[in-house]
């Protein structure tokens, strides 16, 4: 079927257009009194092309509001289902097939079965947000490019039936006396003083102020394509980095995959004193933490860096206090404080060898609980370590084993060699603290060497000693100035979308009758005040409620 | 510490000065059909002195955040009493801007009661001054709490704009079936609000009496050693049981109207953390809320939208639905600002990620999700009018749970709830 879409006033229009691009007349429904459909002025949009390829369909899909809020709505109810129980990743170590069932029942197994506990992860939300910034992009380039159009050549002369068919409108004879041109004139100039660009030809005016507010929309969407474009680029390699470490005080550590090295120095937590707590917390007998930082140390390790045998070569960068809401930052690196735990545990000792009968001492050695080395020469005496248990106890089979990498309770066995000892050497196990070595009857266990030599600790001289092990939670993310710039953008827009309104009045005398419409696309209120006010001043009086739909109040 | 009496003196004058200014709205409204009087001086006159009230009413509200401000040493938003009470505040604000944009006395019949209901439910919460704990030592908190519900706020009185709209333009002469829907819609939004006076009012009562019922259990569990670990867990409700905990046992009750033990047990698959109690606070607020609504409708004979909507009869429909949306319009970037962008600056500040899908963050962003869709629908898709209104009311039940609701049902970071 072909559709005429040539205006009486000999232009040309693309299929799609409802309003002509030149004098506005509307072309379809032309004798009819609705009001007008005024979005993008009526222009037709690339979505709107007749004959559609396939590309084109995927285009029309995309294009189409209606879709974009289907998908918002589907992304909006799976976020909520998401929320139901908490997600796989709100914790750092657990079983997710026995958590949702311990905790809840068959309503738990069936919602982890289908894939929700860990809904923010999974491919089908990801594509949900896909679709979004798809939608987003699509939707914004088939109105913006017409609506800049439509915006850019305005005509001043508009016809007639476009304007009576405004939703403020107002039809009536100038006021007696009144010269036509002189009329126009003065409304121009009243108009000026409200911020309007005015445009006259002859009779006919256009006013218009606040086009920019057009583009918000616009460009809050490029602010969110933005934003959504950083979020994925996290996932590009060495952009994104995110682990946890714990760190004991005085401990030194590698980042994983990285050069560098932490050391946490010291530990400070200050707790909130009773007179600063309300009674409620008092009664329960709540401790409440005040602050709590870790004076941390950051190297970048230069040389030996994956050598396990040699020690690496560590050189100081970076030295930051780090605080909840205070991390450390050195170059894009960044450490948070995530979480402590009181831990009350051996750094490192500095004991005596010694001979139990005579007294009689042959040196200390430092002793670190943390890689302590192979061989230590005391005196005459040489210690191999055969053995280190960090967190000492027996399994099963009464075999010594050690239950965790933390020296809770550290045991050595160091084969002796020396002066009145066998020449192979003999067995030594050390227990650095005293309720272990009673615990573990070092002295029976070692029997005959007991005698001969004791290796014990003893002043507090030397001993150092952790009370906490801080937790870190260590960061690395490139993509955020992309994020950051995003939101920006989409602030801006939206505010000029949103505190701003684009208002144009159109109006021309014809022997003495002015016809006059007028179109914002937010806050007609403000519209019909403006338009009302500047009449009332040219010696026509209306109620601005009056001027909508020209008066013709149902 | 001393409970701040100054600030709450101040805060308990404002909520009697905002009671006050809402009966000089209701005034400036039914008054105008009182003889020997021009209607439109009347209603500009009282309204003009509900306005001026309603000032008096929010400067005393200013007062008492700033007066704990300095009695407590840190911005009163740290916790649930402080937030309602702030939330409250803002509601205020965004009426006053809205009804110096428009100058409708009926807004404020309608945006008043939200704010002093929203005062109410805060005093449900414990008020005492707590201490910072270090996640809230930012002045972030100052700024993306404080901006997060004045974006809110405006929501709130879009949902104001809303109600009116719908009591404005619904039919309730009509049989037709969307009549009946409509009307059917309208009053369960009336009872909503009802239910949640309910919640504020059996909780005074029964805190007001000492009520207590106690209840507990003993739980074992076998940790990763293989060792059995018994520990007790107690549960104390202020309102008389109903129901009570799964698996638990009375301790004490108070008997109340006769009624000496629960008189239900929990479901066995309700088993969170105080899922029993909140299951009877639930039930008591529908009860009072059903009740409530039942006298209404005793003494006005008619459904309560027909018997409220005279108050809007003289609005003109389509200045409700542009106050509603242009509250809306106004509350967006500030909600987005507050709510998402700072809210984003200070999670990367304090937790290292600026999005950690946690419920509170996932329900902020359903909550923006759902005035985005309100937006196009209304902007692109022409939803004005019934269909607008409806969503408005909608949106602010959603600003709603993710304020209260996320905190009572689903835990998460955020949850610094008490009650």
């Amino acid at each position: 079927m072909f559709h005429n879409t040539k205006c009486d006033c000999g232009h040309q229009n693309p299929t799609g257009t409802t309003l002509c691009e030149s004098c506005g007349k509307p072309l379809i429904d032309d004798d009819g009194s609705d009001l007008l459909e005024m979005r993008y002025d009526g222009m037709a949009r690339r979505s709107q092309k007749s004959n559609p390829s396939i590309l084109d369909k995927v285009w029309n899909f995309f294009s189409s509001v209606k879709i974009a809020v289907y998908i918002i709505l589907v992304t909006l109810v799976a976020s909520a289902v998401g929320t139901i129980y908490p997600q796989e990743n709100t914790f750092l170590d657990m079983d997710p097939a026995q958590y949702y069932e311990q905790n809840y029942g068959t309503l738990g197994t069936i919602y982890y079965k289908l894939g929700f506990s860990h809904t923010f992860n999974s491919w089908w939300f990801i594509t949900l947000l896909f679709m979004i910034g798809t939608s987003l992009v699509i939707c914004s380039l088939d109105r913006v490019l017409p609506l800049y159009k439509a915006l850019s050549k305005q005509q001043i002369r508009k016809h007639e039936n476009f304007l009576t068919r405004q939703k403020v409108t107002y039809t009536g004879p100038l006021p007696e006396q009144a010269e036509a041109e002189a009329w126009t004139s003065l409304m121009a100039s009243l108009l000026r003083k409200k911020h309007y660009r005015v445009h006259t030809d002859g009779t006919a005016l256009l006013a218009e102020k606040y086009r920019f507010s057009r583009w918000g929309p616009y460009i809050n969407h490029i602010g969110l394509i933005i934003f959504l474009l950083g979020v994925l680029m996290r996932s590009i390699p060495g952009w994104h980095m995110d682990q946890y470490m714990g760190l004991l005080e005085g401990e030194t550590k590698q980042i994983p995959h990285t050069s560098y090295y932490i050391k946490n120095e010291k530990f400070n937590l200050e707790l909130y004193e009773d007179k600063d707590l309300p009674e409620s917390i008092k009664e329960k007998g709540q401790i409440v933490p005040k602050t709590y930082e870790t004076q941390a140390v950051l190297y970048h390790c230069t040389a030996n860096c994956d050598d396990n045998a040699a020690e690496p070569v560590l050189e100081e960068v970076h030295r930051a206090d780090i605080l909840v809401n205070h991390p450390l930052d050195y170059k894009g690196l960044q450490a948070y404080q995530f979480d402590y735990k009181s831990s009350p545990m051996l750094i490192s000792v500095k004991p005596t060898l010694s001979n139990p009968r005579t007294g009689e001492s042959f040196g200390s050695f430092d002793l670190p609980m943390n890689n302590p080395k192979d061989e230590y020469v005391v005196g005459p005496y040489k210690l191999k370590l055969k053995g280190y248990f960090p967190d000492f106890g027996l399994d099963d089979k009464g075999q010594p084993i050690s239950k965790s990498n933390e020296p809770k309770a550290p045991a050595f066995i160091f084969n002796i060699t020396g002066p009145n000892l066998a020449a192979s050497g003999e067995p030594y196990m050390y227990f650095p603290r005293q309720i272990d070595k009673e615990a573990y009857s070092q002295d029976q266990i070692n029997g005959a060497i007991a005698q001969k030599l004791n290796i014990a600790v003893g002043s507090m001289e030397g001993v150092q000693f952790a009370q906490y092990t801080t937790y870190l939670n260590i960061r690395v993310d490139k993509a955020m100035p992309y994020i950051w710039v995003g939101a920006a953008i989409f602030m801006i827009g939206v505010i000029m979308g949103f505190y701003w309104q684009h208002r144009r009045i159109w109006l021309r005398i014809d022997d003495n009758k002015l016809t006059l419409g007028a179109h914002t696309n937010k806050n007609w209120f403000g519209l019909r005040n403006e338009v009302a006010a500047a009449m009332a001043k040219n010696a026509i009086d209306i109620s601005p409620k009056l001027l909508d739909k020209g008066g013709k109040q149902e | 510490m001393n409970v701040n009496s100054v600030s709450s003196t101040f805060l308990l004058i404002a909520f009697f000065v905002y009671l006050l200014a809402f009966l000089l709205f209701v005034l400036s409204i039914t008054g105008k059909k009182w003889s020997n009087r021009d209607p439109e001086t009347h209603t500009k006159r009282w309204g003009f002195v509900a306005f001026l009230a309603s000032v008096a009413g929010f400067a005393c509200h200013v007062t008492f955040f700033f007066t704990r401000w300095a009695e407590g040493g840190h911005i009163p938003t740290s916790n649930m009493y402080e937030f309602m009470t702030f939330l409250g505040m803002m509601i205020m604000f965004a009426f006053l801007i809205v009804y110096l944009i428009y100058r409708t006395p009926v807004l404020g019949v309608f945006a008043l009661p939200i704010g002093f209901i929203i005062i109410a439910y805060a005093s449900v919460f414990p008020s005492e001054v707590q201490p910072l704990i270090p996640a809230l030592q930012s002045y972030w908190l100052k700024i993306h709490v404080t901006t997060a519900a004045t974006g809110e706020a405006f929501f709130g009185v879009g949902f104001a704009g809303g109600l009116m709209y719908l009591l404005r333009a619904v039919d309730y002469n009509g049989t037709t079936k969307p009549n009946k829907r409509e009307q059917r819609g309208l009053e369960f939004t009336l009872l909503f609000i009802l239910i949640l006076v309910g919640f504020i009012g059996s909780i005074f009562a029964f805190n007001g009496s000492g009520y207590k019922a106690a209840f507990t259990k003993q739980v074992t569990q076998t940790d990763a050693q293989g060792q059995q670990q018994t520990t007790t867990q107690d549960e104390t409700y202020v309102l008389p049981p109903i129901v009570q905990p799964h698996g638990m046992q009375l301790v004490e009750m108070k008997p109340f109207l006769g009624m000496k033990q629960p008189l239900f047990t929990a479901p066995s698959w309700m088993e969170g953390a105080s899922a029993g109690r909140k299951l009877n606070t639930v039930i008591w607020s529908v009860l009072t809320g059903l009740i409530l609504y039942g006298l209404a409708r005793l003494v006005s004979r008619k459904p309560l939208g027909a018997a409220i909507s005279p108050v809007v009869k003289g609005m003109d429909p389509e200045d409700l639905d542009e106050i509603s949306y242009r509250a809306i319009a106004i509350g967006y970037p500030i909600f987005t600002l507050g709510a998402l962008i700072f809210a984003m600056i200070w999670a990367q500040e304090a937790w290292g990620r600026f999005w950690g899908w946690d419920p509170k963050e996932v329900w902020a962003l359903i909550t923006w999700l759902f005035y985005a869709v309100f937006l196009h629908l209304r902007l692109s898709r022409g939803w004005q009018g019934k269909r607008s209104a409806w969503l408005s009311v909608i949106g602010f039940i959603v600003v709603m749970f993710t304020l209260v609701g996320v905190n009572l049902v689903i835990a998460g970071l955020h949850s610094y709830a008490g009650v």
